[in-house]
């Protein structure tokens, strides 16, 4: 292996998450909303112990991918989104 | 209901100016208005030029109200606990991911859009009570 990259810093870690929430905010599935929080959330939390900087780098690559395809799958769901909301979007 | 009319002109200078996303959240915004227009604020609130006679100090009660049950809320704490302005969210329990969400919850509850750096400075429910001010504010 050549240079070790060094592992995410706090700052980019917590960027990635808000990124994360950002972009579930954008669905406007109610269901794939919340399971794209609910996820993110439960991510972080699991991998939150981690110290061993090859699996950080790891973790956070995994994450970044995976918000690649949120983004990507907004853009998709917003060109295809259903007429009739789900009656957890009715606030009364 | 001097207040709907007037929340009504504000969403539709805020839709003019940004995308429809932001129509979401201004919907988000007209359900609180409508909540405190019990009390004497909304004047305040609802003026859509900038606010001239905004004096420049802390957040109002409401907010820091507010930030306080939505803080609550995220980090499951009983009904009776201590969270007033000057608790810190480390002292509450909350790490960075918590704190993270609960900056969400802000900006989802009062409809406003905080910049990276401003979120990561805030550290107690003051500082989150004063950013939103200033956002809200601004708009």
């Amino acid at each position: 292996m050549a240079t070790a990259v060094p592992p995410p810093s706090r700052k980019e870690i917590l960027s990635l998450f808000r990124s994360f929430l950002r972009s579930a905010r954008t669905f406007s599935d109610y269901n794939i909303r919340e399971y794209t929080k609910r996820r993110a959330i439960d991510a972080f939390h699991h991998n939150k112990t981690l110290s061993n900087p090859s699996s950080v780098s790891a973790a956070f690559s995994d994450g970044k991918y995976q918000l690649h395809v949120a983004k990507r799958q907004a853009l998709v769901y917003s060109i295809y989104s259903p007429t009739v909301k789900s009656i957890m979007d009715i606030n009364y | 209901m001097a207040s709907i009319t007037g929340s009504s002109s504000l969403m539709a200078s805020l839709s003019c100016n940004k995308l429809t996303q932001t129509l979401t959240r201004a919907y988000n915004f007209n359900v609180v208005s409508v909540a405190v227009s019990g009390k004497s604020f909304p004047s305040l609130k609802l003026s859509s030029a900038p606010s001239r006679f905004r004096v420049s100090c802390a957040a109002t009660p409401e907010t820091v109200d507010k930030v306080c049950s939505i803080v609550r809320k995220q980090l499951a704490l009983p009904e009776d606990s201590a969270v007033t302005g000057e608790s810190k969210f480390a002292s509450l329990g909350a790490d960075s991911l918590d704190t993270v969400e609960i900056v969400m919850g802000l900006e989802e509850e009062f409809g406003i859009s905080v910049e990276e750096e401003s979120a990561q400075t805030i550290a107690t429910v003051q500082d989150a009570a004063d950013l939103i001010e200033k956002l809200i504010s601004k708009n």
